[in-house]
């Protein structure tokens, strides 16, 4: 097992994670796509903190802290999901258009 | 005391200009409780001062040397320009006569402009003709010769323009001043070409350095030739004569001084610049041809004309053809003689004419009729304007006419031929003038026609006793030409001429022939009486060249010019207006740029490592 495989899994799962957020039209499957993305970033810290700063894990304190804030994140975010809800009946990405040019 | 007056004479000028400015307070916006009267009184006084000290001074300085004033006017690096004045009995007498025509136009003026409330205007203008052309009489400075003319071109325009609510008025003032400022122009440019070749403007030193000048034939004849058009324009020559046709909208009493003595200023620049026009025969040539068409032309327009102060403007333009004529065979002192007894009977005619316009109202001659029983004075003194213009001994003209004719004898006698030619029919156009307007029977617009009041009687018979005198007074100055020297069979040519052409006037408009009189071929008729067409010419020509051009000039600013600009204003809008439609709205969206720009920035910061890199992945794939 080597470094790169780590790191090279954890881009795919970002690029996933972008793909979801720019098509998906559900707002949560956008959150959920924004967790994928704090995942991937994760599994970076974890994977460069054991091959890279094993005696120290600075990755894994980054880590923790990550996941930490992005519960936080999750919530305020799917408060604010549940804000729009309440005002426009909907979910729809494509419905969120009202500030343009 | 009398070397005083002759040594300030340089002052008569200045008198003139004060009189015209201290005309101008009684315009009607300035001082018009008085009326606009004392206007023409203090212009009058001025002008009588102005006579008397260059009648004292001529008097004086009648045997004496010419001597010259230097008045430094301007030095810069390179360039002394020095008022030049020439006091000498032939300037002095020039202003004279100017001055003693302004005074007399003044005095008519004030009948004639009696029921005009526009004294103030009408006078200062007045006053700035003569002092412009008193300075133009003394200046012997070909720069300061031409300023002087470009302020007369703005004279004119004023002067011609004084009714300025009348159409006609407006355009006519309009070519007068174009026309001229365009021989003045390439005056100019003869005036800035001709210093380089002599370092000099003056005249005498011009003279001193055309007798022993060596210069390339072409260059002269180009400098020569932009300075005769200079006095083309103001002479009223073809083919820039058009103006003093339309010039005769003006007031009669400016008329008076037009006729006679404005005209005549481009005649004496052209004569004080004889010597270097020796220079060249190709410019003397073309002095004579410009000089032939126009007397020709002048005089068979004037035929044909029906307005009676048309008829004598195309005489005007006629007799400074023969001028023309004159300078251009090098006989200067006939040309000076020409413009002193032309203006002299020119001025009479106008005035005379004018007393029968001011009660007649018409200026149509076909409508006027059967005056002579009851306007004796004007028909008497039109006469004898006649025969002071054209070549009837002994009065003035006929010396002058002789004096050129006998130059001719030896060297060109074909132009002989147009002179006796010009002479009569110089001599049926005004027996047709005054045939119409005096002879016949009375016509509803001339049925009553009292004689004019004393101001403008009294004019005309001071003018009237100087054309009969005028032979006597050159012979007193011993100015005419010595009777055992010139050709008697020219001065019998010029007698029968003026005899035949006076004769064939008067027997058809006399004479019992149905008017108005029909030419054979009415083509030829139209021709004569409207100018050969010349505001047509110039409209297809010039007026349309350069009208098309600044229309095409006008089209290239607007379009081109302004448009690319434009254009870049317009880039700039439409690129906001369409580029805003990137603000889509949808988060989503901004989240893919926000990407794609890391994404790229990414990949142009990384773009030197991307190489090795692959290269060890793919290295590290292989493992």
């Amino acid at each position: 097992m080597q470094l790169q495989y780590f790191l090279l899994l954890a881009a795919a799962l970002f690029c996933i994670g972008i793909y979801g957020i720019v098509t998906s039209r559900n707002a949560v499957r956008v959150l959920m796509s924004i967790e994928l993305l704090l995942n991937s970033v994760n599994l970076n810290l974890m994977a460069f903190s054991n091959y890279l700063d094993s005696t120290l894990i600075k990755g894994q304190v980054f880590a923790v802290f990550v996941i930490t804030v992005a519960a936080a994140e999750a919530a305020v975010g799917l408060a604010i999901v549940l804000a729009i809800y309440r005002n426009r009946d909907t979910v729809d990405m494509e419905q969120f258009n009202l500030l343009k040019w | 005391m009398g070397q005083y007056v002759l040594e300030s004479v340089w002052l008569v000028p200045i008198y003139a200009l004060i009189g015209g400015l201290l005309a101008i307070p009684w315009s009607p916006g300035i001082i018009s409780k008085t009326g606009p009267r004392p206007a023409g009184y203090v212009n009058l006084i001025m002008t009588f001062i102005a006579f008397i000290h260059s009648t004292v001074a001529l008097s004086i300085s009648w045997n004496q040397p010419a001597y010259e004033v230097f008045i430094p006017w301007l030095e810069t690096a390179g360039l002394r320009l020095s008022i030049d004045l020439e006091i000498s009995a032939i300037s002095i007498a020039a202003m004279t006569v100017i001055s003693g025509l302004n005074l007399l136009a003044q005095i008519y003026a004030i009948g004639y402009m009696e029921m005009d409330w526009g004294w103030g205007r009408f006078y200062s203008l007045l006053g700035l003709f003569e002092a412009g052309l008193c300075a133009l009489a003394l200046t012997n400075n070909l720069f300061f010769s031409y300023v002087i003319l470009e302020v007369l071109t703005l004279g004119t325009y004023l002067l011609v323009g004084l009714w300025f609510s009348q159409p006609l008025v407006v355009t006519g003032a309009r070519d007068a001043f174009l026309t001229k400022r365009i021989g003045d122009l390439f005056l100019l440019m003869g005036v800035l070409a001709i210093y380089p070749l002599t370092g000099t403007w003056n005249y005498n030193d011009l003279a001193e350095w055309a007798a022993t000048a060596n210069v390339n034939p072409t260059l002269i004849s180009l400098v020569c030739l932009a300075l005769i058009a200079g006095p083309m324009g103001k002479c009223a020559q073809f083919p820039l004569h058009l103006w003093l046709d339309e010039a005769m909208e003006g007031p009669v009493p400016s008329t008076i001084l037009r006729n006679s003595v404005v005209v005549a200023s481009g005649a004496w620049v052209l004569i004080k610049l004889q010597p270097v026009f020796s220079l060249s025969p190709l410019v003397s040539s073309a002095m004579v041809g410009v000089g032939v068409v126009s007397a020709v032309g002048g005089s068979l327009i004037a035929i044909a004309q029906i307005d009676i102060k048309r008829c004598l403007s195309y005489s005007v333009s006629t007799y400074m053809g023969l001028v023309f004529i004159a300078v251009g065979t090098q006989q200067d002192e006939a040309a000076l003689l020409l413009v002193l007894t032309h203006a002299c009977a020119a001025a009479l005619l106008v005035m005379s004419t004018g007393t029968i316009v001011w009660n007649s109202i018409t200026q149509d001659i076909t409508q006027l009729g059967g005056l002579w029983s009851r306007r004796p004075i004007s028909g008497m003194a039109y006469i004898v304007g006649v025969l002071g213009l054209i070549a009837f001994p002994p009065l003035g003209s006929f010396w002058a006419l002789l004096k050129l004719a006998s130059g001719l004898w030896e060297t060109q006698p074909w132009l002989i031929g147009v002179i006796v030619a010009v002479n009569a029919l110089t001599a049926i156009s005004l027996t047709r003038e005054f045939g119409l307007v005096w002879g016949g029977k009375p016509l509803p617009m001339s049925a009553r026609s009292p004689e004019v009041s004393w101001q403008m009687t009294l004019p005309m018979m001071i003018l009237f006793g100087l054309v009969l005198h005028l032979p006597l007074i050159l012979q007193n100055l011993s100015l005419l030409p010595n009777w055992a020297t010139v050709n008697k069979d020219v001065a019998l040519l010029l007698i029968w001429s003026s005899i035949f052409g006076c004769s064939i006037g008067g027997v058809i408009y006399l004479g019992n022939i149905s008017k108005p009189i029909r030419f054979p071929w009415k083509g030829l008729q139209n021709l004569f009486a409207y100018d050969f067409y010349t505001p047509k010419l110039y409209r297809g020509s010039i007026v349309l060249g350069v009208d098309l051009l600044s229309k095409l000039t006008d089209m290239v600013d607007r379009f081109v010019v302004d448009g690319i600009v434009n254009l870049v204003g317009l880039i700039s809008l439409g690129g906001g207006e369409n580029l805003k439609y990137s603000n889509s709205g949808q988060t989503q969206f901004y989240m893919f740029t926000v990407l794609l720009g890391v994404a790229l920035l990414g990949m142009i910061v990384t773009w030197q490592y991307w190489g090795n890199e692959f290269l060890q992945l793919t290295a590290i794939g292989n493992q």
